[in-house]
């Protein structure tokens, strides 16, 4: 990493590091100063999880590729928020959400938020062993075999719905596929593009991107997730903005300092 | 107990996170190349945990005899055969088994994502007359159309449209996803996240 790029990304960090930890204060003391945005997906999972309680079938939440230690690391801690969130409503229910992914190291995140969910409620005993399921997928055809492994337990399991977040290429079409073909209704986002672009077509509701992230802001009520869900959007105004001045910038120099 | 454990769990992440941003600003390091080593090894324990995840939800399912147990007893014998075919040294038999059975099936299931993808653009275009659609429809018409040879303007337009539009959208995607990723890492040094709060 050679300095220049050190110093950016400490005078980012710091900016993140000041903005985060400011919020945090001001959303503590007044959450509805901080009005969020609506938006559709999260709009959608509360319906998504009353369907579940009410026809006593099990909710799908899957991580998809995504794992702890490598790049997708955020992303992972972004689904357990997610899984958090969806596990806390559906305790009161019968059915304990189905959690699924194909890395193996979101195995122990996911069992310890179910488990850590579930005990926020009283209800641990609930929590089966086989709620969280590994499908180990070969990485040079993608997740091609993770995504078959899942149409198969998304009827298996007559699931009520699903939600997928984390990391899909364009298999995420089998499972999308599958679930509206049994009328099920799905919440869907990727870090992937061509992911993306699938889910935003065939999703019932898509999530676009860092809305994957803002998932405890939208449906809890901590004051450090709804920070950081403001955080995101004041880092992304200042880009904007930086953004905006530079080619301001060039178009001045080019109409008026050409000489 | 429960708490005091959080702490220690909090206090644990904040700095084995600090010396490894340390590690990373300032110069690769002895400490942060051990404690990147001992999270390859962390890793690479999680898949034994993963095999044992794998085992135990198919022979619940094999002995409930709930729907798709056959699967489940198929793909136990095909788990149980690949592991003694590895402990017995057979590594040819496994890579053979790897090549002609698992990369065919994917191969297969490539094929069946094109007609997933086909039905999806199908089942979009049925939501009924929205501009999303017409715009979808459109783009379609001039990426399949610019593509051909001889396609002239609408070649330019094709191309037009992916260096601009369908670039400065790639990137915006991007951009949120990275300062989403950077504000939630910020978080976890922080010790902000709710893993350790709770």
């Amino acid at each position: 990493m050679d300095n220049s790029t050190r110093v950016i990304t400490l005078i980012f960090l710091t900016m993140t590091l000041a903005a985060l930890a400011i919020l945090t204060q001001f959303a503590r003391r007044k959450r509805s100063a901080f009005p969020l945005r609506p938006l559709a997906g999260y709009s959608a999972i509360p319906q998504l999880i009353g369907e579940s309680i009410e026809a006593a079938r099990p909710l799908h939440v899957s991580f998809g590729g995504v794992g702890i230690g490598a790049e997708s690391t955020a992303l992972a801690m972004a689904c357990a928020e997610m899984v958090l969130q969806v596990a806390r409503r559906t305790a009161i229910g019968t059915e304990t959400p189905i959690v699924s992914g194909s890395d193996p190291t979101f195995l122990p995140l996911a069992y310890g938020t179910l488990y850590r969910a579930y005990q926020s409620r009283q209800r641990v005993d609930r929590v089966p062993a086989t709620a969280v399921r590994w499908y180990p997928s070969l990485q040079r055809t993608g997740g091609l075999a993770f995504a078959a492994a899942l149409t198969g337990t998304i009827g298996a399991e007559r699931v009520s719905g699903s939600i997928l977040f984390g990391t899909y290429g364009a298999e995420i079409a089998l499972l999308l596929d599958a679930g509206s073909r049994g009328l099920r209704r799905s919440v869907a986002g990727s870090d992937h593009l061509v992911g993306q672009a699938v889910a935003f077509g065939m999703a019932t509701t898509p999530i676009i991107g860092e809305e994957m992230f803002v998932s405890g802001a939208y449906l809890g009520d901590d004051a450090g997730t709804l920070a950081s869900a403001i955080t995101i959007d004041v880092l992304r105004w200042l880009i904007v903005g930086g953004m905006t001045a530079a080619i301001g910038y060039v178009i001045a120099v080019r109409l008026f300092g050409g000489g | 107990m429960t708490r005091l454990w959080s702490i220690l769990a909090a206090l644990v992440a904040v700095g084995v996170g600090l010396v490894a941003l340390f590690g990373l600003l300032v110069t690769p390091n002895p400490v942060t190349n051990a404690l990147l080593q001992i999270a390859a090894i962390t890793i690479a324990l999680s898949v034994l945990i993963g095999i044992l995840n794998l085992y135990s939800v198919h022979l619940r399912r094999l002995i409930s005899r709930g729907r798709g147990s056959g699967y489940s007893l198929v793909m136990l014998i095909a788990a149980g055969l690949v592991i003694f075919l590895w402990l017995s040294d057979q590594d040819d038999a496994n890579m053979t088994l790897l090549e002609t059975v698992q990369v065919a099936l994917e191969s297969a299931l490539a094929g069946l994502v094109l007609f997933a993808l086909v039905y999806g653009a199908y089942r979009y275009m049925r939501r009924g007359v929205t501009w999303g659609g017409l715009l979808f429809t459109v783009v379609l018409l001039i990426m399949l159309i610019g593509v051909l040879p001889g396609s002239g303007t609408i070649g330019q337009i094709r191309a037009w449209l992916l260096a601009v539009p369908v670039s400065a959208g790639e990137r915006g995607i991007l951009l949120g996803i990275a300062l989403a990723t950077v504000v939630t890492g910020v978080r976890v040094l922080i010790g902000q996240d709710r893993n350790y709060r709770e």
